[in-house]
């Protein structure tokens, strides 16, 4: 039976680490392995694989890399095709799957985001990092995204009179709940005092302040077929938004993240999504990031997100960009499949009862945003 | 040849000055110039070459290495309102790090952004150094 609702079937994951010995195929071989396992018959149902993948040319020597998934996969002849979306790829590609189904071009879409950051040394890798922001502009002057990360701790720490031991609390959060997620980078906790004692990268901002380079791949079945659906308690994508906004510089309010705000606020108003029995993630490459997405989502008063989030216990239990790592074109889809873990079977032991989900990335601050909205069908 | 000339070359008034533009419909100004207004979208817009002097609204003193400019680290990033127009991101450069701080006065000055490969072109750009009295 096909309804034109959209449902996620199964979801799979790799820890993110370093995988010297493997190539992106065997990655992608692993997740992809594993959601097939899970559901009979769900190679054969799929007609359409959306891939995430951000630096395949400019990394992996590779061009058209969602056909060459496909003939490594035994997915060939299904149609595919990559979305890049800087640093939001992941999620872009979740809602071009959600797309498909719902438009009816497709009933059963697998995603698969892979990314290999630790193919080369890491100023080889922060040179493709800074391609988020525009080259003419600010990459060809070797202006990076930590920079202007830096800059608005800067101006978040002026404005609010915060100090800056203050903003050390997301990643002493992040890596406590990166203690419970089994696929997570960085899995062991760290100290007010060593965040801020951490090597500096673009003062104020240390090296704690900000996400690993890993490698990652995550794989997700979406369907709107009923006989894939493994529970009786279906989690169902409700909706996917997205939107841009303009380089921080044209901003008039340096501190706000537009684009998210405005999606925050339509997951809100047209879904009816209730952020006190919500799982949530947010993007927080760097910590400060985190702390303005929770604050444009209306979660807390802004200016307060540093105190707020030690007693908030639903936001990035699997310890966020900060300390489950940042496979770039992989994240998105990393963060629906923790939070249909969640909601479902677990993430490791990690298990909500929630109706809702909210997934929430971005790329650089917030040039562009996406956000979906899972919901529990019981 | 990592860097390609043309591309360069094309914009090489917006690397040399600062160039912004003015919308004449709803007055905002942008950095850099555009074609169309980003605010009120309108097209009726001018480019003006801005006198480059501004203050600093913060600043950061980075240490991130990227492939090729490890001999620029480290480098002084700062927010900067221009006088006449909007704000820009500028690397700060000729200034004791004693005078670093924020509502510094300064103005643009030409600098050396990239050296391409042996044999490869020596490029310039726009910096800001404290502003000359």
């Amino acid at each position: 039976m096909v309804s034109n609702r959209v449902y996620i079937s199964s979801s799979s994951m790799l820890k993110v680490s370093r995988y010297f010995t493997k190539s992106y195929k065997e990655l992608a071989l692993d997740v992809v392995t594993e959601i097939f396992r899970c559901v009979d018959g769900g190679l054969d149902s799929v007609d359409y694989v959306v891939v995430s993948n951000v630096f395949s040319d400019s990394i992996l020597d590779q061009l058209d890399i969602s056909t060459v998934l496909n003939q490594e996969l035994g997915l060939v002849p299904k149609p595919s095709l990559r979305v890049e979306t800087g640093e939001s790829s992941g999620l872009s590609a979740v809602i071009h799957a959600y797309a498909l189904i719902k438009s009816g071009l497709a009933s059963s879409v697998l995603v698969l985001g892979v990314e290999k950051g630790s193919e080369f040394p890491t100023t080889v890798i922060n040179k493709h990092i800074t391609k988020f922001l525009d080259y003419e502009v600010e990459s060809i002057y070797d202006f990076a995204l930590v920079n202007e990360a830096a800059l608005l701790m800067k101006l978040y720490m002026k404005k609010y009179n915060h100090r800056r031991e203050d903003l050390s609390t997301w990643s002493i959060k992040m890596h406590e709940n990166a203690i419970k997620n089994p696929y997570a980078q960085l899995r062991f906790s760290v100290s007010a005092e060593q965040v801020v004692n951490s090597q500096i990268i673009s003062e104020p901002l240390r090296l704690l302040d900000a996400f690993p380079v890993g490698d990652g791949a995550s794989a997700l079945l979406l369907t709107s077929k009923e006989d894939l659906i493994q529970s009786d308690d279906p989690i169902e994508i409700i909706a996917g938004y997205q939107a841009t906004s303009l380089p921080l510089n044209l901003r008039d309010d340096l501190l706000e993240l537009p684009a998210s705000k405005s999606l925050f606020y339509r997951a809100l108003s047209e879904c009816g999504l209730k952020l006190d029995d919500a799982v949530i993630e947010v993007h927080d490459s760097y910590s400060i990031f985190g702390y303005l997405a929770i604050e444009s989502l209306g979660l807390v008063e802004r200016g307060k997100a540093p105190e707020a989030i030690k007693d908030l216990n639903m936001v990035n239990l699997s310890g966020g960009l900060k300390a489950r790592g940042h496979p770039i074109g992989a994240t998105g889809v990393y963060q629906v499949s923790e939070v249909f873990k969640i909601l479902t079977d677990g993430l490791g032991d990690l298990r909500r009862d929630a109706t809702w989900g909210l997934i929430h990335s971005m790329s650089a601050i917030d040039n562009n945003s996406s956000v979906v909205v899972l919901k529990r069908c019981s | 040849m990592k860097l390609s000339i043309p591309k360069y070359w094309r914009r090489r008034f917006d690397y040399y000055s600062v160039i912004i533009a003015e919308c004449l419909d709803c007055g905002k100004k942008t950095y850099p110039r555009k074609h169309i207004c980003p605010y009120c979208k309108s097209r009726n817009v001018r480019a003006i070459t801005s006198a480059g002097i501004g203050e600093v609204i913060a600043y950061t003193i980075s240490y991130f290495r990227v492939e090729g400019s490890e001999e620029h680290i480290p480098k002084i990033v700062a927010l900067i309102k221009l006088d006449d127009g909007p704000i820009l991101i500028g690397e700060l450069v000729d200034l004791d790090l004693s005078e670093l701080r924020e509502g510094l006065r300064v103005e643009a000055v030409l600098r050396k952004i990239r050296t391409d490969d042996p044999g490869g072109l020596i490029y310039y750009g726009v910096k800001f150094r404290p502003l000359m009295k």
